[in-house]
């Protein structure tokens, strides 16, 4: 009987594949548009379904029914023989117009589905969105995080400041930085113990503070007073500067730049200024890295092995610091004027890092 | 939206985007196009060689496979950088060489490229395939034999413009038999002879060259024969063209010419008799691009009746013997030219050359212009606000008065109007040069309407300092600045320090600059190199800072101080 049944099935009757979205609506689609997609035509050679409702191919999560009916659309057209080279252009042309939201979901769905020329017409047509934009704009248009300069800004105001007299002060707070940029690099990874991790950078400022007031201390008033006409001088630039800090300038061979951290580090003060009340203790001490102790002067009171030790981390850092430097090479990538955009932080303090930054 | 894409489909959509500058754009978005853009990024354009090193470049895009890299400023092509400047491409070569980069393309502009270098790179990168050279110096054909012995995939091999040591002519025999995938093939520039029968057994066996500039050495048979085994041939460039008229030879050549369908872009002609001209007739209908910079042997009459023929220009480069007469034909005939450059034709120009006149003429037939390089010896502010009325397209606008500090001759007035209408009308300009009388106003136009202006060169103008400080200000995607013959000084130089940073280099000479005012820059901006030229005080171990600097280049950098600069260069 079944067999009979078969038998009179005229020849022009259709098959049909029957497909299945995420959200669990079924249609039946014409077996030839349904093949044009390469993952629906492994499908059913490979498994076998589609030939019933009962046993309908489920598409990935991507393809919603909407994306499903434009992809079937193209499908149609494309699968018929015949239509000349610049008919499938217009249809094509006419095809992608859409809002950049619907272009982007439908390259999305085509690709799920290996549909390649939509693909390619899809990509194409977001290309042609991009081009001519600021990243600023792609930001916008596409809603994609500004999640670039943040952590550069973050990680750029803990810089080491130059050691060039081998001072041990200035190599603990350059120890004090990396500790900082350690928790900055694991507070990454761990996202959602973000409230937690907030006390331990007030224990590291409070630290900070404390070397800076101890240090305080062992300075005397002669070399104070010095210290505060060195400020001036710095900055006062209309003062001529002497030959002999020129040929100082030409030793120096410093793999960081100077300018970078001493913005940063004054801001880092300044901040800090505004969070507690013993600012007049911090015009008192001078970190300018041309800053010169007399010889014979220095205190260096660290034991030979643990001057050892603090030798080996601050190479340490230095090496895993210059291995972050090619990320600073997107300067070179800057076809137009490089701006930081303002990034809304609770931290006034952090806001006016950004001020001091965006100055230069 | 794009936060869900696979990395797959958004690296799919940045194959696409092609310009550097969009490239550049993509990745500073986000983190994640930060990355997929490195990874996917295979051209990378370093408009100076010292601001970043090749570690570095290599470091960012593992990827990398074609690389433009230019060298010595701009100015060193009007012999104002001294020879030994700098400018090396082999440490560049040595480090792609030994990072394994799969490079393929190289193109090099204005740089020191030496026969060690060309050896380098001709052995270290299996798939090489193209090398630029565009006014580059410092190698012999001796490189060149290396380039076409070892590079078994080679494409494109274009010398523009460069100076090279012919030892001998045997460079060409260096490609093995076996090489047929060469598409481009220029050597006009080079002074020697060449094996003419390697030439012609090389051009006949490669099936896809598009495009031949042959140097003067070859003669008219040779080039019949060349034409007759490559009628595939798009863009040929002649380099003799000298014969009896009535020889077998130049018939030969003639009727080779009437087969040849497919030229669209013709230049040289280094050598050319008059009346032979004729020969090439059958071709001009059909050529879009016709470079007769270097034909000093065609003037006057021969070359208008020659422009009558070329109905499809769209780009032409010429020499001002041509005439106001010549660019008023130009006008008439050339309906779709797009770019216009007139040369000198003597060193100082003729005065019975080309002037304003031909220059509003041009401007009122082709209203497709858009770029334009053009010395003459006067210019009106009448012309130039015709001219911008008429063209208002103009990215690229260079006027070369040869008398650079020449008024208007009609009204002895500055050529600030001019100027100021140009900049004004033409609101996509990008590259301007300057000449002619000018004071403080014609840089209050630019700073306040050049607003997308890339480059600018300014020569003996302005009245003070705020010239140069209206130009900072106003034009925010300023990129290059080259100053020469200008009363800026120290306060122009220092006010807006921050700026340089976002520009790609500064040229200052012959200014009001001083020794202690770079010095304070350089002090105020660790990542500017400020090189100051010392070259006629090699003996005095120190500057005065109260000297005035005869040249100062700055330029944006990464990688610190260079270490390959001569004596008489200061970084400061």
């Amino acid at each position: 009987m079944f067999d009979a049944a078969m038998a009179v099935v005229k020849p022009e009757m259709k098959s049909y594949i029957w497909l299945q979205t995420v959200d669990g609506s079924i249609q039946q689609v014409e077996e030839e548009v349904a093949m044009f997609c390469p993952m629906i035509c492994q499908e059913v050679l490979q498994t076998g379904l589609g030939s019933s409702k009962t046993y309908a191919i489920s598409l990935p999560q991507r393809v919603n029914p909407a994306m499903l009916g434009l992809i079937l659309d193209y499908c149609r057209f494309h699968q018929v023989p015949g239509h000349s080279n610049k008919e499938r252009k217009t249809f094509d042309e006419k095809f992608i117009r859409m809002d950049t939201k619907k272009l982007c979901e439908l390259t999305s769905a085509a690709d799920s589905l290996q549909l390649k020329p939509l693909v390619d017409l899809t990509s194409r047509a977001l290309a042609r969105i991009i081009e001519g934009k600021t990243p600023e704009e792609i930001r916008e248009t596409f809603h994609l995080p500004d999640d670039l300069t943040e952590d550069l800004c973050q990680e750029e105001k803990l810089e080491p400041l130059r050691n060039i007299t081998d001072d041990p002060r200035i190599r603990l707070l350059n120890r004090l930085y990396a500790r900082k940029r350690k928790e900055l690099k694991e507070r990454k990874k761990l996202k959602d113990v973000e409230v937690e991790e907030e006390p331990k950078d007030e224990r590291s400022v409070e630290d900070l503070l404390s070397f800076i007031n101890g240090a305080d201390g062992d300075i005397k008033g002669t070399r104070a007073n010095k210290n505060k006409k060195k400020n001036r001088r710095r900055k006062d630039h209309a003062k001529d500067i002497s030959s002999e800090n020129t040929n100082e300038n030409d030793k120096e061979l410093n793999p960081l730049p100077s300018a970078y951290h001493d913005v940063n580090f004054d801001n880092a003060l300044e901040a800090s200024a505004s969070k507690h009340s013993r600012t007049q203790n911090l015009p008192a001490i001078n970190f300018s890295p041309k800053f010169e102790f007399i010889d014979g002067d220095v205190d260096d009171d660290l034991d030979p092995a643990m001057k050892e030790e603090l030798d080996r981390e601050v190479e340490d850092f230095a090496r895993r610091l210059n291995s972050d430097w090619p990320e600073r090479m997107q300067i070179l990538s800057l076809g137009q004027d490089r701006r930081l955009v303002p990034i809304s932080m609770n931290s006034n303090g952090s806001t006016h890092l950004y001020t001091g930054f965006d100055q230069r | 939206m794009m936060n869900y894409f696979p990395d797959e489909v958004i690296e799919h959509i940045f194959d696409y985007v092609v310009s550097h500058s969009d490239r550049n754009a993509l990745s500073l978005v986000c983190k994640s196009w930060y990355r997929i853009e490195r990874c996917t990024r295979q051209r990378v354009f370093i408009g100076n060689c010292y601001s970043i090193t090749p570690e570095r470049l290599i470091q960012r895009f593992p990827g990398l496979k074609s690389l433009t890299l230019k060298g010595k400023p701009h100015f060193a092509d009007f012999s104002l950088v001294p020879y030994d400047w700098g400018g090396f491409v082999h440490p560049w070569v040595e480090a792609l060489a030994k990072s394994r980069v799969g490079l393929e393309e190289l193109r090099l502009k204005r740089m020191v490229v030496s026969d060690e270098s060309l050896e380098l790179l001709s052995r270290s990168f299996t798939h090489f395939k193209s090398l630029v050279l565009v006014s580059c110096e410092g190698f012999s054909t001796d490189g060149l034999a290396a380039i076409a012995a070892n590079c078994r995939f080679l494409r494109e091999l274009d010398l523009q413009e460069n100076e090279v040591e012919d030892h001998k002519g045997q460079w060409l025999s260096c490609f093995p038999d076996n090489c047929t995938s060469l598409v481009s093939l220029n050597f006009a520039c080079l002074k020697g002879e060449v094996s003419l029968g390697a030439l012609e057994r090389f051009v006949a066996r490669s099936p896809n060259l598009k495009s031949l500039k042959l140097n003067r050495s070859v003669p008219v048979d040779a080039l019949q024969r060349i034409m007759m085994r490559a009628p595939q041939l798009s863009d040929l460039g002649i380099g003799s063209l000298v014969h009896d008229p009535e020889s077998e030879a130049y018939i030969k050549l003639k009727n080779t010419i009437l087969k040849c369908k497919s030229i669209t872009s013709l230049s040289g002609f280094l050598e050319v008799a008059p009346h032979c001209l004729a020969a090439i007739y059958p071709i001009c209908p059909n050529l879009t691009s016709l470079n007769l910079s270097y034909a000093a042997g065609i003037q006057g009459s021969a070359l208008v009746k020659l422009i009558h023929h070329c109905v499809k220009l769209q780009r032409l480069w010429i020499m001002d013997c041509i005439g106001d007469k010549g660019l008023g034909v130009v006008a008439t005939t050339c309906k779709d030219l797009q770019e216009l450059r007139v040369f000198p034709s003597v060193p100082f120009g003729d005065p019975a050359a080309v002037t304003e006149k031909g220059l509003v003429a041009i401007s009122m037939g082709c209203p497709k212009l858009h770029s334009l390089l053009y010395f003459c010896h006067q210019m009106t502010n009448a012309a130039l606000i015709t001219v911008a009325k008429n063209c208002p397209n103009f990215i690229r606008f260079r006027l070369c008065i040869l008398d650079a500090t020449k008024p208007d001759p009609d009204t002895m007035q500055p050529l600030d109007e001019g100027f100021g209408a140009i900049v004004q009308s033409c609101r996509r300009l990008r590259r301007l040069s300057l000449s002619g009388k000018l004071t403080d106003q014609v840089f209050l136009y630019i700073g306040m309407y050049a607003e997308k202006l890339e480059m600018l060169s300014i020569a003996f103008a302005g009245d003070g300092d705020k010239g140069m400080l209206y130009v900072l200000n106003g034009c925010k995607k300023l990129r290059k600045l080259e100053i020469r013959d200008c009363p800026f000084g120290d306060m122009a130089l220092l006010t807006d320090v921050g700026k340089y940073e976002t520009m790609r280099s500064l040229w200052m000479s012959s200014c009001e600059v001083t020794v202690g005012a770079c010095k304070l820059l350089a002090k105020k901006m660790p990542r500017l190199n400020v090189e100051i030229f010392n070259e006629n005080e090699q003996e005095d171990c120190s500057l005065e800072d109260g000297q005035k600097v005869e040249k100062m280049y700055l330029y944006r950098t990464l990688a610190g101080k260079r270490k390959d600069a001569p004596e008489y260069v200061w970084t400061l």
